[in-house]
């Protein structure tokens, strides 16, 4: 944790320092000619540094420094390019079709980039409250176990409890057959599980010794379900952010590509 | 609340490799196989294992041995030699990361075919890329017939180079740039100011570089005119004044005016001020006479004379229209040369008209008295100019006295009178005007020279100030003289143009680049 806050320190410093800086000098030399210019290949060379670390993810065999260190200047240097894309705006919001496209892709990109960053400050502490650690990929395996558990307690050729197992049709069996309450899941709220297991406890209270015994397994089983459902979201979450950060990037990429051209074919030293 | 998750104990056969793209179509069950699918997703299931052929010694046959991990199983291999226990074979899934790769493959294809598609068609690709709107003057109707005119296109390709090009001509402009794309030092230094390729496009309608000064720097039109900022073209600003007039080097070459680089800070005094330059209009007027003099009869309507009476607005209001003798000078100043006969009056505007008329006074007379229908018209013009004779002796000498009088000084004795309260009469041409002698005909009158604007390089518009007091910038009620130029000086225009008074003081408010149209009278 020390290690975090001193990182975290460093970090944000530096940014607050190089922010200054930039805006100072953008006060000093904006009126220099060719500033856009200058502001777009800066721009361009951040981009570029925050592209190579999903290379840099691809090749750990080379010796290119620390992935955490990577991460870091990733993350530090994603807020350091919003100011300069600002700069290259000049504070000003773009005109015309493809310039506005290409507006949107940057903030699309870092501000699912900032989406992620939040998520991964946040929801791991979350996850880390209930329950053990659950690999995602094996979360349809172990929910399968768990559906098979409950199906083997209620309609088991040992389950003899028509009560048990006409709930388990009606109000169970859905339950268990795959993820739910997804949004419910990543906004914190258990009323779903807790009307379920309020239905299971009046269940329990007319039930005899033997039923009460399925039926408190039934409640753990849900139980369990239900953090795995919360494991499943809170994990998907994680993981989906990088839909819309990586594959815009790569739009981002082209369209700047495209940008230089049009910037330069259209430029006054264009011959 | 932390609720007990099933335990996530290492399991060798089943060990979960996330970066895997590819994970068993089974796993979701629980019973994963242990090969897994191959790395383009296909199944490999086939056997539980492998049976092995064992040949004793003597033996020809041999016998087929179950290899399966764990132990073997109870029914051994079939008598063909392959497992008696066949894996299922499933669907591999996919694993969030292809599907991620999938999602950036998709986001490739559909960025290259939109841009492909749009930029390859022309009107759909002018309209894609343009990154603002056109001015007016450079869209429209207007535009497209000088288009035509020009032989110019009339989409992009009228000023850009690569605007009449498809993606590879985009391209291939854009390799061939001057500073280069990666030529960043030259970028960083180059002259922006400089003429462009654009500006060939400029002078195809705006033939000639009319500039400001004759041996000033060629500069681009886009250095100071932006275009796609709008509808209306964005002014020009300090910054573009400044590549000239901030730079020292270049105006120690130019001599003409010092470095500037704002209105409020360091722009020099009006040189009318610092040059001491006088007006040399030869008219005699005295300002301050007009304003305050205790002689100056009222205006017929009553009111008193003031400066809005000669200095009337135009009709755009930003300058006041010419003085002139008729419409401002002739309501006080008639020209009644003859105080008996108030009727008759002096031409205005030409020597040899006043000369004319004097020496046609007895038809002049005649016809005034045919005019009032008097029944002795020739007794009359005989005493009307027995009348002047006695007065002024000959003809000759009425017409010396009417050209050189100024009624309060010169060689010669006044016409009429100044004094009481009525409105003046004619004093003489030389009370206004400089009158010389000529050795052809009638004596000489000076033309009077009044520019209807001093300060012609500025821009100025008096409806904008028409708040502001004349008396504030113009010290009229204190100049006697014609000579006087009644302009303010720098520190009086700075009072409200500067960040202090918080009136715009950039060098476009006043100034032009290019040369302005002198009007002179």
């Amino acid at each position: 944790m020390i290690r975090f806050r001193r990182q975290l320190c460093f970090g944000l410093f530096a940014l607050v320092a190089a922010t200054t800086a930039t805006l100072w000098l953008n006060g000093k030399f904006h009126a220099l000619p060719n500033y856009a210019f200058l502001t777009g290949w800066a721009l361009l060379a951040g981009m570029f540094v925050l592209t190579i670390y999903n290379v840099r993810k691809k090749l750990p065999f080379l010796p290119l420094g620390k992935s955490e260190t990577w991460l870091q200047i990733h993350i530090y240097l994603g807020f350091f390019t919003t100011l300069l894309f600002l700069i290259h705006l000049n504070f000003r919001p773009p005109h015309g079709w493809f310039e506005i496209t290409l507006a949107w892709l940057f903030v699309l990109v870092s501000g699912s980039g900032m989406v992620g960053l939040f998520f991964s400050r946040v929801l791991p502490r979350r996850l880390a409250t209930r329950g053990g650690e659950v690999i995602f990929e094996k979360i349809p395996a172990l929910r399968h176990t768990l559906k098979a558990e409950a199906e083997k307690l209620a309609l088991g050729a040992d389950a003899k409890s028509p009560a048990i197992a006409e709930f388990y049709a009606k109000r169970l069996a859905d339950f268990f057959s795959g993820p739910r309450n997804l949004w419910l899941h990543l906004a914190e709220s258990r009323r779903p599980v807790s009307a379920l297991l309020s239905e299971l406890e009046d269940l329990r209270r007319f039930a005899n010794d033997v039923e009460r015994g399925k039926i408190e397994n039934l409640i753990a089983l849900v139980r369990q379900k239900d953090g795995l459902d919360y494991h499943r979201a809170l994990q998907l979450a994680l993981r989906l952010w990088l839909f819309v950060h990586i594959p815009l990037t790569y739009g981002l990429l082209i369209f700047t590509a495209w940008h230089i051209v049009l910037v330069f074919g259209f430029s006054g030293g264009a011959r | 609340m932390s609720e007990q998750l099933p335990a996530p104990d290492f399991d060798a056969q089943n060990y979960a490799r996330p970066n895997q793209n590819w994970i068993c179509g089974h796993a979701g069950e629980g019973r994963p196989c242990p090969l897994g699918p191959d790395a383009k997703g296909r199944c490999r299931a086939t056997a539980e294992c492998r049976p092995l052929l064992e040949t004793q010694p003597g033996e020809t046959k041999g016998r087929w041995r179950c290899t399966r991990s764990g132990g073997a199983c109870e029914s051994g291999p079939l008598p063909d030699g392959s497992c008696c226990r066949p894996i299922a074979r499933c669907s591999p899934v996919p694993t969030l990361r292809v599907w991620r790769g999938r999602a950036t493959l998709a986001v490739i294809a559909a960025s290259c075919a939109a841009l492909l598609i749009l930029l390859g068609n022309p009107p759909w690709r002018n309209h894609f890329i343009n990154p603002g709107e056109i001015s007016g003057a450079h869209s429209g109707a207007a535009f497209a017939a000088l288009a035509v005119t020009n032989h110019m296109s009339q989409n992009c390709g009228a000023c850009h180079v690569a605007g009449d090009h498809g993606p590879n001509g985009m391209v291939n402009a854009a390799l061939h740039t001057d500073p280069g794309m990666l030529d960043l030092k030259k970028l960083a230094l180059a002259n922006t100011a400089g003429p462009t390729a654009i500006d060939e496009s400029c002078l195809k309608c705006h033939a000639g570089r009319n500039v400001h000064q004759p041996d000033a720097p060629q500069i681009s039109c886009s250095f100071c005119h932006a275009e796609h900022q709008g509808k209306v073209m964005a002014a020009t600003t300090d910054v573009n004044c400044d590549f000239c007039h901030g730079d020292g080097a270049k105006m120690a070459v130019s001599r003409m005016t010092p470095v500037i680089h704002h209105f409020a800070d360091d722009h020099p005094q009006f040189r009318f001020i610092t040059e001491k330059m006088r007006d040399p209009d030869t008219l005699k007027f005295n300002h301050e006479l007009h304003l305050t003099g205790a002689t100056i009869p009222k205006l017929p309507g009553g009111q008193k004379l003031d400066c809005a009476f000669c200095h009337q607005p135009d009709a755009a209001g930003a300058f006041t229209r010419p003085v002139t003798f008729e419409k401002n000078c002739r309501v006080c100043h008639s020209l009644q040369f003859d105080p008996e006969t108030p009727e008759l009056m002096l031409p205005h505007g030409s020597e040899e008209f006043v000369s004319a008329y004097l020496r046609s006074l007895s038809k002049q007379y005649l016809d005034l008295a045919m005019k009032e229908n008097r029944t002795d018209a020739s007794g009359f013009v005989e005493k009307k100019l027995m009348d002047l004779q006695a007065q002024f002796g000959s003809g000759e000498d009425l017409e010396r006295r009417i050209f050189f009088s100024s009624a309060t000084f010169g060689p010669e004795a006044n016409i009429g009178t100044l004094s009481g309260s009525t409105r003046a009469v004619f004093p003489g041409c030389a009370y206004c005007h400089e009158v010389k002698n000529s050795t052809a005909g009638s004596p000489e009158i000076t033309k009077p020279v009044m520019p209807e604007r001093w300060l012609a390089q500025a821009k100025f518009n008096h409806a904008k100030h028409a708040g502001i007091a004349c008396a504030q910038c113009h010290d009229a009620i204190h100049s006697q003289d014609t000579a006087d130029i009644i302009l303010p000086p720098k520190e009086t225009c700075q009072v409200c143009h500067s960040p202090q008074g918080g009136v715009a003081s950039s060098c476009a408010e006043c100034h032009t680049y290019h040369q302005p149209q002198l009007v002179a009278r």
